[in-house]
């Protein structure tokens, strides 16, 4: 992939993973929720 | 061949580490104003609950809570932290405070320490006015180091607080302010 049409990929990723979490509701809660989980399991093992 | 395969592979590893801190800076943001902190980011002003206003409580039920609510006046912004109660009075740590890293994380400390100390605490979804001042050297720290030890497992010392490693606050009462 040229880097001009990755970039603009990965500026449009990011921003709609912005925007998804701004607007979706819920969504960050459950990311952090996912977070919490995925930390404490690996903290325990 | 291999120039276009590691083209790729630090491609991917790029978005690997760019849309998970997108997405963590977002969250941050979106948390910034909440009235108190989730578990991970900060929040903001600190607006529900009872404000305490009778006499100097009996703070050993902090002793069944495991974290509270802790919002400074100046910056208007919160975070969960662990609580100490010793001798009547109750207090809060902040570790890893002898590094840069450790205190541009612990950002809050540093406020705290140079600014007016003025906070609201949140407990059980009731807020208390409190001011935080800094203990450097008491014979009341053995007691909040026990404590610390006994109720969260951890690896507190005193040599650390008169380091600087970990700096303690107390909870006081805001007489005269």
């Amino acid at each position: 992939m040229k880097t001009k049409t990755y970039l603009a990929l990965l500026i449009s990723i990011s921003l709609l993973v912005s925007l998804a979490i701004l607007f979706i509701p819920g969504l960050a809660e459950s990311i952090e929720t996912w977070m919490l989980g995925f930390l404490s399991r690996n903290a325990a093992a | 061949m291999a120039r276009k395969f590691l083209t790729v592979i630090v491609q991917l590893l790029i978005a690997l580490v760019t849309i998970p801190a997108v997405a963590l800076a977002t969250m941050s943001f979106e948390n910034r104003n909440n009235d108190g902190p989730s578990i991970i980011f900060p929040g903001g002003e600190l607006v529900s609950g009872e404000l305490y206003l009778g006499p100097e409580p009996d703070w050993s039920f902090t002793d069944d809570v495991g974290t509270v609510h802790l919002q400074l006046d100046d910056p208007l912004s919160s975070r969960l932290i662990w609580i100490e109660e010793s001798d009547g009075k109750i207090y809060i740590t902040s570790d890893y405070m002898g590094t840069w890293l450790g205190r541009l994380w612990k950002k809050w400390a540093v406020q705290a320490h140079e600014g007016d100390g003025l906070a609201v605490v949140r407990i059980n979804g009731v807020r208390y006015e409190r001011k935080l001042e800094r203990v450097f050297y008491s014979p009341l720290l053995d007691g909040v180091i026990e404590k610390k030890i006994a109720k969260y497992r951890s690896r507190i010392t005193r040599e650390a607080i008169e380091s600087g490693e970990t700096w303690v606050f107390e909870l006081a009462p805001r007489t005269g302010v």
